[in-house]
């Protein structure tokens, strides 16, 4: 396998359901609306239901992330082959049973299409179909670094199911196949990015090298290397090495 | 103050990281890599991660760099320390941060003027609405240009 080389498999899909399951063919995904698995104790509810962009002006908690469906095939993150779904995001929105929003500095609590701008970097395509993750703490919940962690890989946990199955998906099917590779310009000046990101407590905080793209699985919160910087290839960073928890 | 809802990158924002697409790309530089740093309470840790990110891209012989924040308030002090650290060790080094009309610098030096502002609000402001002011293709277009133009002054680019 070329270390320099990473291919990322789009899988566009079509038809997105709620039903008793998960399942998922090239162009459709079917996803249950809880989670199969026994949530925490610290959690009074998680609830899974699907928005369309266009027509989504209902009251939501506050919006704790946004987050691609993406999973490694071959080699690790950043190089070899990951399979991407495409025309299908995850909002994940939190609160305790009272409404406390989970937040550091300003809640996005409100109606969904005056809180959020679509079709940006960072959130849903407006023709895609918004998997909305809503995850209720019980009133005597303690806000820390901790607690929200686990909402977090709440989250992470119902939406593994779907990254198994994308696996498995054969990437000569895929819409779209995309090859990125560290290309080099000798004698052209070097330039690097410097991304200073969040790292001093409970939403306020990045994790990174996950096993999984935009994963929380395995990885290091950049407060428990306290805050010391680190070096990322662009493959690195275009296959979700980093997952935000602000 | 920290990371506001309509500055805060996102999961999405950082797998479609349009500075990382834009500077990566392009075929007049070397792109090197990201590093990526934390933003610590302690401000003995706020100055020593800004010196570590300065001692690394001196020693990777980089010419220049763009540097990028998710939040404004107290991380500004890590910002403009980190600048500054970088400056000193004769890299050319421009900023892209959310100002708009509430986050300017309590401090401005030699470096404030080559920060780049990425505010979209009409209201310039924390508006709470998530993905408004994150950096987007356009601003990272912006900083690159300004690097290439900033490195030429500098005497970076010896052609």
């Amino acid at each position: 396998m070329n270390k320099n080389t990473l291919t990322i498999n789009a899988f566009s899909m079509q038809d997105v359901t709620i039903g008793p399951k998960y399942h998922l063919t090239n162009n459709s995904l079917e996803i249950p609306d809880h989670p199969l698995f026994s949530i925490d104790d610290r959690l009074k509810s998680v609830t899974v239901k699907l928005v369309d962009p266009k027509n989504c002006h209902f009251k939501i908690n506050t919006i704790m992330d946004v987050i691609p469906i993406s999973t490694k095939v071959l080699g690790n993150i950043g190089y070899g082959m990951s399979n991407t779904l495409t025309g299908v995001s995850v909002i994940l929105t939190g609160a305790d049973e009272t409404g406390v929003q989970l937040h550091e500095f300003g809640s996005s609590n409100g109606y969904l299409d005056e809180k959020i701008k679509f079709d940006t970097d960072g959130t849903p395509s407006s023709d895609d179909v918004v998997i909305l993750i809503d995850v209720i703490l019980k009133s005597d919940f303690e806000f820390n670094r901790e607690t929200c962690e686990m909402v977090f890989n709440t989250a992470d946990q119902f939406l593994q199911p779907i990254r198994e199955s994308l696996k498995i998906l054969n990437g000569r099917e895929a819409a779209e196949s995309f090859d990125y590779e560290d290309i080099k310009h000798p004698g052209k000046p070097k330039v690097a990015i410097v991304k200073e990101v969040a790292g001093q407590g409970a939403m306020y905080d990045n994790m990174v090298f996950a096993k999984e793209p935009g994963g929380i699985e395995k990885g290091i919160s950049i407060i428990d290397m306290d805050n010391m910087p680190i070096l990322l290839s662009a493959n690195e960073y275009r296959d979700g090495a980093i997952h935000a928890l602000v | 103050m920290g990371i506001g809802p309509s500055t805060k990158e996102t999961t999405m924002h950082h797998f479609h990281d349009p500075l990382v697409r834009v500077v990566s790309s392009d075929p007049d530089v070397d792109f090197q890599g990201v590093i990526l740093v934390g933003t610590p309470q302690d401000n003995y840790l706020k100055n020593l991660v800004g010196r570590r990110t300065a001692f690394w891209l001196e020693a990777m012989r980089t010419n220049g760099a763009i540097i990028s924040a998710d939040g404004w308030g107290n991380s500004d002090v890590d910002f403009m320390n980190t600048m500054t650290e970088i400056g000193n060790k004769g890299i050319s080094i421009v900023g892209l941060k959310f100002i708009g009309k509430q986050a300017g610098f309590v401090v401005e030096n030699e470096h404030t003027k080559f920060v780049l502002d990425i505010n979209k609000s009409k209201s310039g402001t924390e508006t709470e609405v998530v993905g408004e002011n994150n950096l987007n293709e356009k601003d990272a277009h912006k900083a690159l240009g300004l690097l290439k133009l900033k490195m030429r002054k500098d005497g970076q680019v010896t052609k």
